[in-house]
């Protein structure tokens, strides 16, 4: 059985603190660990910062709405907006060198949700974008 | 809690001190006091991670930016104090863990300067 629990929120930064303590409190809720909880919301944060600065470019600032599924093996999160479509492809690893060379400093963000989320899958349909990320629960440790 | 950023300033070194979270919104906040300690010329810089419990992309590019800068001509470095196993996590795949120097906690970075 899985439970399910759901927030909307304006697609603007100031949102996203609120948007990433949503996820904590219902991860602390559901007995997920530490170390999972943090990289759900890294990925989240910056798959929603990209949808605010990218996705509703140019447009007003719509919603953002988050939907958090936890089952006994993994978390699923699905991250819904209404803004220009954008897929975010696997990226390769940023060049920090090249940072350091003055090159742009950029392609962290996708870099993270790649690196630590188990799956990641976006459609664009009429009734909006979907990011969904899968993260595998970690394995409880029994007392031998 | 609320994102608070503090520089102190001793003799040899500044110390920048964060607390909560570093995320898009509040990343402008850190980049701005990281400029002015540079821009008042002071180049040997350790950032306090003991109180922060969170830092997205936007901090590691902030940071980045920083330490491109201090580095110039040789004039300093930008050393990072208290880092959390979380945090770390994110330095060690970002590849940025050989780029900083990492210290266990301030008192050891400020006297490694």
């Amino acid at each position: 059985m899985s439970q399910k629990f759901r927030i909307a929120r304006a697609a603007e930064l100031e949102s996203l603190g609120v948007l990433r303590d949503f996820i904590h409190d219902q991860c602390a809720r559901a007995g997920i660990d530490d170390a999972t909880t943090y990289e759900l919301k890294l990925a989240a944060d910056e798959a929603c910062t990209n949808i605010i600065t990218h996705g509703y470019a140019q447009m007003n600032p719509g919603s953002l709405i988050l939907d958090l599924e936890i089952d006994a093996h993994q978390v699923v999160l699905r991250i819904t907006d209404f803004g220009h479509p954008f897929e975010p492809s696997e990226p390769i690893a940023p060049d920090v060198q090249a940072a350091l060379d003055d090159q742009p400093t950029s392609g962290f963000g996708l870099f993270f949700i790649y690196s630590v989320m188990d799956a990641v899958d976006y459609r664009a349909t009429e009734e909006g974008n979907c990011l969904m990320l899968t993260k595998r629960r970690a394995p409880k440790v029994v007392p031998v | 809690m609320a994102t608070k950023i503090v520089s102190k300033e001793y003799k040899r070194v500044d110390l920048v001190e964060i607390s909560g979270r570093i995320d898009s919104s509040t990343a402008p906040q850190l980049e701005q006091t990281l400029n002015k300690v540079i821009k008042d010329g002071r180049f040997h810089i350790v950032v306090d991670m003991a109180d922060m419990d969170f830092m997205s992309s936007a901090g590691l590019r902030a940071l980045l930016s920083a330490l491109k800068q201090v580095r110039r001509f040789n004039r300093g470095d930008l050393r990072l104090a208290a880092m959390s196993s979380k945090v770390k996590k994110a330095f060690e795949l970002a590849g940025l863990l050989d780029v900083f120097q990492v210290f266990d906690n301030s008192v050891d970075a400020v006297g490694s300067f």
